[in-house]
């Protein structure tokens, strides 16, 4: 099938991008569904798992990092599920028409994920730090380190999203197909959160998640044009 | 003799000349009679390798021509790959309680297998919940090339972690270590479990055509038929 080809009229991918990136962000902003419903779900489950394994402090800060992002892939998926995130057929084929490049879309929608997810991380750190007395003293590395984890998570749902399209299934389908496939993710991520509790170098960690979110870009944009066809 | 019959009566006596093979291997200096596993365990995940490598090949080879035909055989090599994966799983927490004292333990091997099962059941999750065989087999196809970056990690897992888990027993560095009977029956087992899953497989594509043709015949059982929507004129007017 072919796409209609971009007219002098039609903005450039970069544009396209975050025109849908923004959409999707204004969408958010008008149900709240990631920062009234997912974050303090998420933070609420940060507060019953020491009540279910016992409220040893020791014991906490040694597992708070590892549960936090455990917690932030869980949860993050729900952000992936968010209602906002669902297109209907007729918004589809109207970005179809409008000649919305479909790499430009599906970047668009990672990048909206990413900053919900990112905010997602940045309401619950103080949460898990203040609850399981976690300290970390490499805490400046956590600006490239929470970027880096949103971002891998944000393209691995919303490919994954895409893979399953809309339909009843979606909600049970995407949690089964993106947990197991975020497990390189989860472990940089806990591997890097550990270290800077010990205050050792995280950077093998980052390496392997700027390579993730390489692989998972790249993965996209190959895929975007043959998932938009299969949606038709 | 029809193909499929050819390669289960290949397959029947490849399992009995195996069989034999590894029963008459003398038991291993350590652990006895249960590195006989061995000729279980490894043939099961070299299976599960085997599978989804032919599901990434069929993929590709369904996005490049589109014939439901190489998506068929996508679907039912990752079939035969999750139930191989899972014998992986199970021979494996069966040798290693004996050895390790544990059915299970976390190790990168161990945890990475399941996750490789559970990526994979997921696929197959995925064809069941879409009807249309086109759309079907083009999301299936997406996701089996990027469900296939796990094999390489699984396999490696033993080499780029500290792992309780054995070094691997095919492609590894310095090659195979073992006893050249111990490599005979290994080959056997190889061998068989190769010829089992040709069978298998030839005989689940076919049962996947049949279930494809009694699909698309329910669906134009439910299209109206041509020319139903005009009706004979009647008098007085149209129903309402």
């Amino acid at each position: 099938m072919t796409h209609p080809t971009n007219s002098p009229q039609t903005p450039d991918i970069r544009r396209q991008a975050l025109t849908v990136a923004r959409r999707d962000l204004v969408s958010e902003a008008r149900s709240g569904e990631v920062m009234f419903v997912v974050a303090p779900f998420a933070a609420i489950a940060l507060l019953l798992i020491p009540i279910g394994i016992g409220t040893d402090v020791p014991l906490l800060r040694r597992i708070g990092p590892g549960l936090y992002w455990a917690i932030v892939l869980l949860f993050g998926i729900l952000v992936t599920l968010r209602q906002s995130a669902d297109d209907g057929g007729p918004q589809r084929d109207r970005l179809a028409l409008l000649g919305a490049d479909p790499v430009a879309v599906l970047a668009g929608r990672s990048a909206a994920a990413a900053v919900l997810l990112i905010a997602v991380e940045v309401v619950l750190l103080p949460v898990m730090l203040a609850l399981y007395d976690v300290s970390l003293p490499g805490w400046p590395w956590l600006f490239f380190l929470i970027p880096m984890v949103g971002a891998a998570l944000a393209m691995l749902g919303t490919i994954v999203s895409a893979v399953t399209g809309p339909g009843a299934s979606r909600a049970a389908l995407v949690p089964l197909l993106v947990a197991p496939l975020a497990v390189p993710i989860l472990l940089a991520a806990t591997q890097s959160l550990e270290g800077l509790r010990l205050g050792e170098s995280i950077l093998t960690w980052l390496l392997l998640l700027a390579v993730g979110n390489l692989i998972l870009a790249v993965t996209g944009v190959l895929a975007a044009r043959p998932l938009q066809e299969a949606l038709r | 003799m029809t193909r499929n019959r050819l390669l289960e009566i290949g397959a029947l006596a490849g399992i009995s000349a195996a069989l034999v093979t590894a029963l008459s291997v003398p038991p291993e200096q350590t652990q006895g009679d249960l590195a006989r596993m061995l000729f279980v365990h490894v043939p099961s995940i070299w299976l599960a390798y085997l599978s989804f490598t032919v599901t990434l090949v069929a993929s590709a080879a369904y996005l490049r021509t589109k014939s439901l035909r190489w998506d068929r055989v996508a679907g039912s090599s990752a079939e035969i790959g999750v139930v191989f994966t899972a014998a992986a799983l199970l021979s494996g927490m069966i040798w290693g309680k004996p050895t390790w004292g544990v059915w299970w333990t976390w190790d990168a091997r161990l945890v990475l297998t399941a996750v490789l099962f559970f990526v994979y059941l997921g696929y197959l999750a995925l064809r069941r919940s879409i009807e249309d065989p086109a759309t079907r087999a083009r999301r299936s196809a997406l996701f089996g090339m990027l469900a296939i970056v796990q094999i390489p990690i699984v396999h490696f897992s033993v080499v780029w972690w500290r792992t309780l888990h054995q070094q691997a027993s095919l492609v590894r560095p310095g090659g195979l270590q073992m006893d050249p009977p111990f490599v005979a029956a290994f080959g056997a087992a190889l061998v068989a479990f190769t010829v089992v899953y040709a069978a298998l497989l030839a005989r689940r594509v076919d049962l996947a055509r049949i279930e494809d043709d009694i699909e698309a015949a329910l669906r134009r059982q439910d299209l109206p038929v041509a020319g139903a929507a005009v009706v004979a004129p009647e008098l007085g007017g149209p129903h309402v």
